[in-house]
């Protein structure tokens, strides 16, 4: 029942905002069912990169593929969850993880059944008629995840996703993500300006350079999956690994 | 606690205003009391109920195309910028215009009638409609916007599903002002033009010299206008639930 998870190819792409260039030559390959983490310091052009894949932002020049379709708008691929998560104040629970089935057209009955599951699976069963408001971020956040991931995308791009989220609960939301992912198979994108988490959650960390934001570094997290649960943080790789991201990083700021 | 404050300031009102009517401040101002005998005769002789219907049919007409223009008009300059910059100056322009003034042209133009006091409530409460539809859309937070574009909604469902209800309460609290202000403009026209409704029962116990059944009138107009509000606050309350 979940598609197939398709590949991202960022070819080539240049952006700019007036005088001030986010993206210069950008290539990036993002493997089908890959979880590839972008991070760099301020400036870099990540979440623009973000926002180039999701359609969000028409490149200047080049151009970004999703599963074999160069992106022109935003696409039926892509599901986008944001930093301020964006839920509507004035919707339920329920109600805002149905909104992009809603906005493409899915008769009622299927949109709040498959939601519903959605807010299970997200960890929020109960909560369906609570709004926005009387929820914590973390929670919100799972909102947002829910209505990323009801309309069954092949692609989920996340913005800084954890960013408003305290500490403690920020991890038990990081766990639960990487289980859902072992679950859905999604090819996924993460904008992130934690070390610790592009480490934790991805594949491969893509480092990017500021003023003029270019691919700066392509680094592989070879920890084994399943790694939610699993102690990853306390070993001595994971230190390793945080380190070299450190090293790498520290040289761009 | 807040029932409690309600009476007690209810209670220093009238005990004020006794007081005033005691103090020779002026000659025949009426005593609380008074009032309220004076309003319980209009009542029985029905001359106020009869007042009150033929007002409060300017007040339902000019309010009602008020909503009906003014809602659609500041949605639409809060949708097309250019349209909103050209509109609001006009519409800053009636909010300053000494309405009142102008009653003469209007009775000349719609005659001695409810259209004219209609009219007048029309021009007293439109624009704050307008402009609180305006601000409404203006005020639409851009991530939602964001949000209803990667899920690749067409222009009239990010209208429908994410600018109509982000306006809602700045419209509904613009309608609850304007109401206000309808009233104001609703006695300013029959005080000034009509020989009839509300304005008329003040303007004719005035110049009879019966204060106590002008301040009656007037004690009525507010109450009325107290009840609209607060009919029209719950309605809000209800409408906006998820502002916890």
């Amino acid at each position: 029942m979940a598609p197939r998870p398709v590949e991202i190819v960022v070819d080539g792409v240049s952006k700019a905002f007036g005088t001030v260039q986010a993206l210069v030559d950008v290539h990036v390959r993002v493997r089908a069912g890959e979880f590839l983490s972008l991070i760099g310091p301020s400036g870099c052009g990540k979440t623009t990169l973000l926002k180039t894949i999701a359609g969000l932002v028409a490149p200047d020049s080049g151009r970004v593929v999703v599963g074999g379709r160069t992106v022109e708008g935003p696409g039926r691929e892509c599901s986008v969850v944001f930093q301020d998560f964006a839920l509507l104040p004035w919707a339920t629970v329920q109600k805002n993880a149905e909104f992009g089935l809603l906005l493409r057209g899915v008769p009622a009955a299927a949109r709040a059944e498959r939601a519903r599951g959605m807010i299970a699976k997200v960890g929020l069963a109960g909560f369906e008629h609570a709004y926005p408001a009387q929820l914590s971020g973390g929670m919100q956040q799972r909102v947002g995840l829910a209505r990323a991931l009801a309309v069954n995308p092949q692609v989920l791009l996340m913005d800084e996703p954890f960013a408003s989220i305290d500490e403690q609960t920020r991890r038990v939301f990081q766990d639960d993500l990487l289980q859902l992912w072992s679950e859905e198979r999604k090819t996924v994108v993460l904008v992130t300006h934690s070390m610790e988490e592009a480490i934790y959650l991805s594949d491969r960390v893509v480092v990017l350079s500021p003023r003029p934001g270019r691919v700066h570094q392509v680094l592989d997290v070879p920890l084994p999956r399943p790694r939610e649960g699993a102690g990853v943080r306390a070993t001595a790789e994971f230190a390793r690994l945080v380190d070299d991201l450190w090293k790498v990083l520290r040289k761009l700021q | 606690m807040v029932v409690a404050l309600r009476a007690a300031s209810v209670i220093a009102f009238v005990l004020l205003w006794e007081w005033a009517a005691r103090v020779p401040i002026s000659f025949n101002f009426p005593s609380p009391w008074a009032t309220l005998t004076a309003l319980v005769a209009l009542l029985r002789s029905g001359a106020i109920l009869s007042a009150t219907a033929t007002s409060l049919q300017s007040l339902a007409l000019g309010f009602g195309i008020a909503i009906a223009v003014g809602v659609p008009l500041g949605l639409v300059m809060g949708v097309v910028r250019p349209v909103g910059r050209v509109a609001r100056v006009y519409l800053d322009l009636l909010i300053a215009l000494p309405t009142a003034a102008l009653i003469p042209l209007v009775i000349l133009s719609f005659g001695i009638n409810i259209l004219s006091s209609a009219v007048i409530v029309f021009v007293f409460s439109v624009p704050f409609v307008t402009m609180n539809a305006y601000g409404g859309v203006r005020d639409v937070r851009p991530r939602l916007l964001e949000m209803a574009h990667a899920f690749d909604a067409s222009r009239w469902q990010v209208f429908v599903r994410i600018v109509l209800p982000s306006a809602l309460p700045m419209i509904l609290a613009g309608i609850r002002y304007a109401l206000s202000r309808a009233f104001v403009g609703l006695i300013v026209a029959e005080l000034l033009l009509s020989p009839f409704g509300l304005g008329r029962l003040i303007m004719a116990s005035r110049s009879m010299f019966e204060h106590d059944r002008m301040f009656a009138t007037v004690l009525w107009t507010l109450l009325l206008a107290g009840v609209a509000l607060a009919a029209l606050a719950r309605l809000e309350g209800r409408l906006l639930r998820w502002r916890t």
